[in-house]
């Protein structure tokens, strides 16, 4: 096989495996804060 | 200088929410010099070809799955012997980062072996150790979420993280102990037997690779330091 497909398999799959990464990041965060902003709405209620 | 007075998640929270963003700029910049001294002006390899240029990133990517391994062992240690929240949210924040690089070094070992080797994959010692070192970063997360008290999970990971050091030096040393298919390191405190363009483009990689792993813990460690510390007054405070 040509080493272009050796190539694109490590650096594709790395590229993903980092945009994967972030964008975990960026859902636990936004989940964190939707928690707090919840609880917050709660205590208003209350 | 205090260091106490970092210890205190209020305090880390908004140090790490300022340099997180500094190390992403750093990893970006020399993750950009680096391929291009990688892809574009090292040298073809007289032996391997073209595809040797998967070490730019397989070899810092190796690197970093052992580094960010250590210091989640530290934190876990500092977790255990002062019972500090902060070491715990750390080793917990540097797992899914040190376990996403362990799974791009076995993966893109593979995709090196392939034409080198003649195989994807063999039950050599090097590559099997790194595989038990994936295994251990995911039982630590495993561990960490098991239980209902975070605490005791952090206690549990910890103590894990510790235990499972040991495989690093087998890793290290895997291709001197044992007589392996993978190669010997080109680079070592003593030298390199490596062309200069290359081993730049390596280094500026795993300098890439550190700063994205710092600037992901820190980011992580902040989410970690919300979800926790999310009824006390400066939390609550925060818009």
């Amino acid at each position: 096989m040509d080493h272009q497909f050796y190539l694109w398999m490590s650096y594709g799959a790395t590229a993903l495996a980092l945009a994967a990464e972030i964008v975990a990041l960026r859902v636990g965060r936004a989940r964190a804060r939707s928690h707090i902003e919840s609880e917050r709405g709660l205590e208003e209620q209350d | 200088m205090n260091f106490y007075f970092f210890a205190s998640p209020a305090t880390f929270f908004r140090l790490a929410g300022a340099m997180a963003p500094m190390f992403f700029v750093l990893a970006a910049i020399s993750g950009a010099v680096g391929l291009y001294l990688g892809l574009v002006v090292a040298p073809t390899d007289a032996q391997q070809g073209e595809v040797y240029r998967v070490i730019f990133i397989h070899v810092p990517a190796a690197w970093m799955s052992m580094f960010i391994y250590f210091v989640m062992a530290c934190y876990g240690g500092m977790t255990l012997a002062f019972n500090t929240r902060l070491a715990a949210m750390m080793a917990r924040a540097l797992a899914p980062t040190g376990a996403m690089f362990t799974f791009v070094a076995l993966w893109t070992g593979a995709f090196w072996g392939r034409p080198t080797w003649g195989a994807y994959w063999v039950w050599d010692a090097r590559l099997t150790s790194e595989l038990v070192l994936l295994f251990l970063y995911g039982g630590f997360i495993a561990l960490a979420n098991a239980f209902e008290d975070p605490r005791r999970g952090d206690r549990a990971a910890a103590l894990l993280a510790l235990i499972g050091v040991v495989n690093l030096p087998i890793i290290y040393f895997s291709v001197q102990w044992w007589n392996t298919l993978h190669q010997g390191s080109s680079v070592s405190f003593k030298g390199t037997s490596m062309h200069v363009t290359m081993l730049w483009g390596m280094l500026l990689m795993a300098f890439s690779f550190w700063m994205y792993a710092a600037g992901a813990a820190l980011v992580r460690c902040r989410t970690l330091i919300l979800d926790r510390e999310r009824r006390t007054r400066w939390v609550r405070a925060l818009s």
